[in-house]
């Protein structure tokens, strides 16, 4: 396999509302990446599509749709959808791409527009369900996040204000983010008094509906160091199945996540991650999934994780600064578009490109992961410089 | 009840009326950026525009942001007219609920600069419609035009 690295990355604004089409949106997040690394559409090789389910945008086949804003005319294209974990896992199909051989770049392209469902988003999840067993009860998503998150609170007794200091911890570190959708800051007390949708989970708890792309560019050694000094490797990839029957998975430990995180880094030759790895992009829908996906990575021990966050651990400069970039919680959720702002962030950031938000000490590795498809996939990434 | 039975020919599913079942969650889309202008265009100044890359010699109609092909912005916005070519042309016999239509339609794909409307022809007798005949835009009146691309009632021979 060749060495694989991110050499350009851009973003769109996550808005709440785009007036862009899908395309549109694929169009400006492509074409920033292209600008940030010099190149050309002609230089590519391929595009690795990624984007979450259809009915988001309300396209069917909306890889085919979307391709042209992707960049994909007249090139090889394909895409791939494990729903939110789409984003990160669209990296490491690109990386296949690359590490192949079969191609010297990738653009690797991820969008969503959720704002077109009407009434909202939360409609199409009826469907995922089972259409026998579940569906008559007439559930949503949340519920589900609701059943996990009070086990998981329970588990280690962890309360709702610890779980708020993670939406606050995040969404202060988006506050610095040029793409973010929000200004304004949010305090423990705002999350505590949000309106409860399904307790536990109360408003602010959970990461907004976004309409949003994010593109980054991969490149084979050789090209890579021709066209920058500052090369970001692709280190590790992993990604696992757990099972689709969510009510038979440990509610308060996501081993979805634990074999993907090995896996990494196994290939990365990481040992000791959680003294090894300087920043952390877990993917954050909600608050208490950030803690309980740095617990999968192996980056806390579990049930100390709220310890850790109380004490400044996972601040921008703490030991190791979780979502730096502000996550899904500080700078939106346009589902496959926010797992590959993760890997964008860890690019920034190791390259020590991330302005205001750029995290001390002069990093040099960095996981990112998402999670989604029933709930039960996980992808990771480790970059390093 | 979930459905009990199997069906083992294709013809006895027939169509299915979706009922209290029916999904409820539907889409509402932007135009886009460069669809806003074109449609603005279209319901006020009953005009069709293209935009055009200069590079790659191509004139997108209807107007896009970006071309495909080099990925240029386009800023070239360039008014086509209304006049066209048939492409191509089908007529169309049996609902999507199969069943029989009262009014057969006609529908064309209709050249304007490099782009391909697709949109119903009116005004014409079947018999008489040949791939390369020459069709114009019939708009809605001004009062009745809502910016979307029923705003062309049809397209007739020249």
């Amino acid at each position: 396999m060749r060495k694989v690295a991110i050499v350009g990355a851009g973003l769109t604004k996550f808005v709440r509302r785009a007036l862009e089409t899908p395309k549109e949106l694929s169009f400006e997040a492509t074409s920033t990446a292209l600008d940030s690394c010099g190149l050309k559409l002609e230089d590519i090789d391929c595009v690795a599509h990624g984007s979450a389910p259809d009915a988001f945008d309300g396209i069917h086949q909306k890889g085919e749709y979307l391709a042209d804003g992707c960049g994909g005319w007249n090139k090889p294209t394909m895409r791939v959808f494990v729903g939110g974990a789409t984003g990160v896992h669209a990296i490491i199909h690109g990386w296949h791409h690359v590490a192949s051989g079969m191609f010297d770049t990738c653009l690797v392209v991820c969008e969503e527009k959720m704002s077109s469902a009407m009434p909202h988003a939360q409609g199409f999840f009826l469907t995922i369900f089972d259409a026998i067993t579940e569906r008559a009860l007439h559930p949503n998503l949340l519920w589900i996040f609701a059943l996990e998150m009070n086990r998981y609170m329970s588990r280690y007794g962890y309360t709702k204000e610890d779980m708020a200091l993670a939406a606050v911890n995040n969404k202060r570190n988006g506050q610095l983010h040029p793409s973010s959708q929000f200004k304004d800051e949010v305090t423990v007390e705002d999350v505590l008094n949000s309106e409860i949708m399904a307790y536990p989970v109360s408003r602010l708890d959970v990461s907004p509906v976004s309409d949003g792309a994010a593109a980054v560019v991969l490149a084979a050694e050789p090209v890579a160091r021709r066209l920058t000094d500052k090369p970001v490797w692709i280190e590790g990839v992993g990604w696992t199945l757990d099972t689709a029957y969510w009510g038979t998975r440990d509610l308060y430990y996501p081993r979805y996540l634990d074999k993907a995180a090995r896996m990494a880094y196994e290939m990365a030759g990481i040992r000791e991650p959680a003294k090894q790895i300087n920043i952390a992009e877990p993917y954050d829908p909600f608050d208490y999934k950030a803690l309980h996906h740095m617990e999968g990575l192996q980056l806390s021990p579990r049930g100390k994780t709220v310890e850790l966050l109380r004490d400044g651990h996972f601040a921008r400069d703490g030991n190791l600064p979780m979502c730096p970039s502000g996550g899904l919680l500080g700078v939106g959720n346009p589902i496959a578009a926010a797992g590959t702002m993760k890997v964008a962030e860890l690019f920034w950031q190791l390259r020590g490109e991330a302005g205001e938000r750029q995290v001390p000490g002069n990093p040099r590795l960095g996981v990112a992961q998402a999670w989604g498809d029933l709930m039960q996939v996980s992808s990771v990434v480790v970059a390093g410089i | 009840m979930a459905i009990p039975e199997r069906i083992h020919r294709n013809i006895d599913t027939r169509y299915w009326n979706p009922g209290a079942e029916y999904f409820p969650v539907k889409n509402r889309y932007t135009a886009g950026v460069a669809g806003q202008r074109f449609f603005e265009e279209l319901k006020e100044n009953g005009k069709l525009f293209g935009t055009k890359c200069s590079k790659c010699s191509v004139t997108f109609v209807p107007a896009r942001l970006f071309c495909e092909r080099c990925f240029a912005r386009l800023e070239e916005w360039v008014d086509v007219g209304l006049e066209g070519v048939l492409y191509s042309f089908t007529h169309v016999y049996r609902t999507k609920s199969d069943e029989e239509k009262e009014n057969p339609s006609i529908v064309g794909a209709v050249r304007i600069a490099d782009g391909l409307l697709m949109h119903h022809l009116g005004e014409c007798n079947e018999k008489d419609l040949y791939i390369g005949m020459p069709v114009k835009a019939e708009l809605k009146p001004v009062g009745e035009r809502e910016g979307k691309i029923t705003d062309i009632a049809y397209f007739k021979p020249l």
